[in-house]
């Protein structure tokens, strides 16, 4: 697995930072019989696919074709769609590769959200993940130093990661509305404005 | 059946066994044999290293990071939303500054605005996805032509020309106006598609939301809300009147956006003149009788060919293809 390393540094960098706004726009389109997770995972395979990315100008830009050509050839082979003719749609999957105006993730704000994100850690999982990231302990110390089996070092990172994964998760769900709960409920945090700009 | 959720959790585990230190021969075979065994799992597990990876830019917080100074006070997810919202939520410029201070002082510089026109369009039969950068998205149909004009206190939007469906993401501090000719249609947080061809009028359509449309500057604005439409007729003088759309139409009529074209009990020559805007191949009908029979169903926008055999196999015509153009008979 040594250059799926690579990659997933790559996705860590340019794709991972825009998740959240992928989930809202998947959210906001909600395509018929398609769930946002399958569709963001989708997304992270074929980008782990995809022999060289390099050459790809706006990664962001990028990850919304790959994830409109998911849905695009998932609806091409749903039985549900009363398709009569649906025969170039293959041409429609052109990712383009269109500078974006935001050329580059906010570097500051970018560790303010993880610095958040640590902070947000239950218990021992949070004193785990900011020795092991924060002050880089090797996972025996950190073991040694909690009076904890290495085996359970590794259960509370492998936890912090997947609720790291949640918060991007839940990113999607709200678009917009600041709320002041913590742990927001997607189907009341979709907002539905006034449309005024004032 | 596992759930997205069970597989991240499983996925998170192979992130914090590579975390470790180096994979034995027999967990690398472990681990290959569960990415292949389900295709969800690749997407799951790149993804979990991918934010095993990102977490390890937390070292640049240094060791005086203090995980209390966060947690204190009103709590919003860093991760819910994007930008000035999530910063104007987070109450307190103090704990940014912690975290600046605390990660380097380099990041104390002013960043500078995200400024500057930029600008997109699409050939005919092309269709095209554009993230912008506070989350908005735009899919510009066929033969369509726009400019992006951002600064720090409007989000400009130049329709010059086709079709664009937008995704707002809201932003109460700067408003969302796509300009076409003199008139402008104004929103926050909502969807709705602007369509602007030549020698028709502007045409305007809400999915979700509302939004403010203005003929021109001298008028007052009139709100189409979500499920109505509005047209701006050419001359001014006329009043705007928005009318309901039931939510099937509004899907059908933005069925362009996965590239297609939905017809509901519409005419040959409504269909014909539809898919004039996605090709240079032309349906052409001679026949009055021909051109007023009906069709329904779901197609491919840039395949006229294609739309036009599956007609006359409807309908029982032919279908031919003559210099550039493919002609219905009967």
């Amino acid at each position: 697995m040594h250059s799926s390393t690579e990659r997933a540094l790559w996705l860590a960098r340019y794709v991972l930072p825009h998740e959240p706004a992928l989930r809202a726009w998947l959210h906001r389109k909600n395509a018929p019989g398609l769930e946002v997770d399958d569709i963001v995972q989708e997304t992270y395979a074929r980008l782990s696919m995809i022999s060289k990315v390099e050459s790809i100008r706006d990664p962001k830009t990028y990850m919304f074709q790959v994830a409109h050509s998911i849905i695009v050839s998932s609806i091409r082979r749903s039985r549900i769609v009363p398709i009569l003719a649906v025969a170039r749609l293959e041409a429609l999957e052109t990712p383009a590769d269109e500078p974006d105006l935001e050329t580059q993730v906010d570097d500051h704000q970018e560790l303010e959200r993880l610095a958040e994100a640590i902070s947000r850690l239950p218990g021992k999982i949070r004193d785990v993940f900011i020795l092991r990231r924060v002050h880089d302990v090797p996972q025996r110390e950190v073991a040694r130093r909690l009076h904890l089996s290495e085996n359970t070092v590794e259960k509370h990172m492998s936890k912090g990661f997947a609720l790291m994964g949640a918060l991007f998760r839940r990113g999607g769900n709200a678009p917009s509305r600041a709320s002041s709960k913590p742990h927001p409920d997607p189907q009341h945090s979709r907002d539905h404005d006034d449309g005024n700009g004032h | 059946m596992m759930t997205a959720m069970d597989i991240d959790s499983i996925a998170a585990d192979w992130a914090a066994r590579i975390d470790r230190g180096t994979l034995a021969a027999d967990e690398d075979r472990a681990l290959m044999q569960w990415i292949e065994s389900d295709s969800r799992h690749r997407g799951a597990f790149m993804r979990m290293r991918a934010i095993a990876l990102h977490s390890e830019r937390a070292r640049a917080l240094g060791p005086a990071f203090d995980p209390d100074r966060f947690t204190a006070g009103e709590y919003q997810s860093p991760l819910r939303s994007r930008g000035r919202r999530w910063r104007g939520a987070w109450n307190g410029r103090a704990k940014v500054l912690a975290v600046a201070a605390a990660a380097c002082a380099a990041v104390l510089v002013a960043l500078p605005l995200i400024d500057g026109t930029r600008h997109y369009d699409t050939r005919q039969g092309e269709f095209k996805v554009v993230s912008l950068a506070d989350g908005t998205v735009m899919t510009l149909n066929t033969a369509s032509n726009v400019e992006v004009d951002y600064t720090d206190t409007r989000r400009r939007i130049r329709l010059l020309e086709g079709e664009v469906l937008f995704d707002v993401v809201k932003d109460r501090t700067r408003p969302f106006i796509v300009a076409a000719g003199g008139a402008s249609v104004r929103a926050i947080g909502t969807t709705f598609a602007v369509r602007r061809l030549k020698d028709k009028p502007l045409h305007v359509i809400v999915r979700e939301g509302a939004v403010e449309v203005q003929q021109n500057s001298l008028l007052a604005p009139v709100r189409v809300t979500a499920n109505m439409q509005a047209e701006l007729p050419i001359q001014s003088g006329v009043d705007v009147e928005p009318q309901a759309v039931e939510p099937d139409e509004v899907n059908r009529k933005l069925a362009w956006q996965d590239g297609r074209i939905a017809f509901e009990a519409e005419t040959l020559a409504g269909a014909a003149e539809a898919f004039g805007r996605y090709s240079q191949t032309a349906i052409v009908i001679d026949d009055p009788a021909v051109a007023g029979r009906q069709i329904t169903g779901l197609f491919s926008a840039n395949d006229p060919i294609s739309f036009a055999r599956a007609a006359a196999k409807t309908l029982g015509l032919n279908a031919e293809v003559r210099a550039g153009a493919v002609h219905l008979t009967q």
